[in-house]
């Protein structure tokens, strides 16, 4: 459980704002993982599994509940009370991202995914994978400044 | 990828954001109390099924012995630490140390000392190599040999490799299979060390496990290498069974 807990909790974050939800969910992939009966190549292969798996997890909560998919500030002022004011804007920026946007800047900006592998996490067309990497610095260039390349 | 402030910004934030204790703990309940329901609902769909669950409860207990053999407590790897002392790790399917055993006196003199159950594998290696009363066998003559039966063993090893104090230690690394850790077993020797016996007993067919038993692995492992060097003498020929300082063998130390 220890290797792969903290990505699958930040990817809870990026989508689901609500520790309720996060334990939740968290939950569930580690319940996947155990009833999972196939077997993994490699711990790179273990990981995006685990990506990917969460990232389904987390979009199947969210439709289940019909809850907003943006972040309400209130909430997300109690998940990210110790982050310092910097890093609080550019995370508020990202997390007011449509869904499919943050998946692929968390990936390619924290997790290091190439646009290739997102393609293959998300089971998206490389291009569109491209596109939405393009869309998303474009909104976060506009929000936070010329910074994002 | 060249970083901006505001991506490291994204970076930083992201780092603070951790799965906890307490939901890493929630979670292993929730997956057990899980585990006894869907039992429960396999029961109300088919009545015969709880008769059939009972008779198979009944096998594993009368082969697992009457201890608690749910899906957490059941080792899927095992890790064999040898340097004098002969330590063995059963690890779940969590990555979690189940179960650790001495395999000599001073193995189980560590354990004594030094508690590895119920944290991960890597953990576990990193306390041990960390503390200080481990660290006494670890000397200049000493060498560290770590063995591991596993599916995964290659991800493993991979994985105990990053840990900056293994690779200090300038440790051999085997991967091995079951029928190896059985024989171990019955001869009351770990894996790893027992994997290092059959090596030697390629080159020296006059070694015994008894004379092993009395062998620190520096010592073994000194034996292999003198008679590796008189073999490629006289045969110029290369082992299958020759193992890789900090790299993985594919040996798997079993005839």
């Amino acid at each position: 459980m220890e290797a792969y807990a903290d990505m699958v909790r930040r990817i809870c974050f990026v989508h689901l704002k609500n520790r309720h939800d996060t334990e939740d969910v968290f939950q569930n992939v580690y319940l996947k993982y155990l009833l999972y009966e196939g077997s993994f190549e490699s711990a790179e292969h273990e990981k995006a599994w685990f990506a990917r798996v969460t990232i389904n997890a987390c979009t199947d909560w969210l439709r289940a509940l019909a809850r907003r998919k943006w972040v309400p500030l209130d909430v997300l002022a109690e998940e990210s009370a110790e982050l310092d004011n910097p890093s609080k804007e550019v995370l508020e920026a990202v997390l007011k991202l449509p869904e499919k946007y943050r998946d692929v800047i968390y990936l390619f900006y924290y997790e290091g995914y190439t646009a290739v592998q997102i393609a293959k996490i998300l089971g998206k067309k490389e291009n569109t994978v491209y596109t939405w990497l393009s869309r998303a610095k474009d909104i976060l260039r506009e929000k936070l400044g010329g910074e994002w390349s | 990828m060249v970083m901006s402030s505001t991506q490291n910004g994204l970076q930083k934030s992201m780092e603070n954001i951790k799965a906890t204790e307490q939901m890493k703990q929630n979670t292993l309940r929730y997956l057990e109390a899980q585990r006894t329901n869907q039992k429960r609902n396999i029961f109300q769909q088919r009545p015969y099924a709880a008769l059939r669950y009972a008779m198979a409860v009944v096998c594993v207990f009368l082969m697992a012995g009457a201890g608690g053999y749910t899906v957490y407590s059941r080792p899927v790897s095992y890790i064999s630490i040898d340097v004098n002392p002969s330590i063995e790790l059963a690890v779940n399917r969590f990555d979690r140390v189940v179960s650790a055993k001495g395999y000599n006196a001073v193995g189980q003199d560590i354990l004594q000392h030094i508690p590895l159950k119920n944290i991960s594998y890597l953990q576990a290696i990193d306390r041990l190599l960390q503390d200080a009363y481990y660290s006494r066998y670890l000397n200049r003559d000493s060498q560290l040999v770590v063995t591991v039966v596993s599916e995964h063993s290659d991800t493993m090893l991979d994985q105990i490799h990053a840990n900056d104090s293994f690779q200090a230690l300038n440790a051999l690394t085997y991967s091995s299979d079951t029928a190896c850790m059985k024989e171990a077993h019955q001869h009351e020797m770990s894996f790893g060390k027992y994997r290092a016996f059959l090596e030697l007993s390629q080159y020296d067919a006059e070694i015994t496990v008894e004379d092993c038993h009395g062998m620190s692995m520096g010592e073994i492992q000194n034996r292999i290498r003198t008679c590796q060097g008189h073999n490629r003498k006289d045969t110029a020929g290369d082992n299958p069974m020759k193992g890789h300082q900090n790299g993985h063998s594919k040996s798997h130390g079993h005839h």
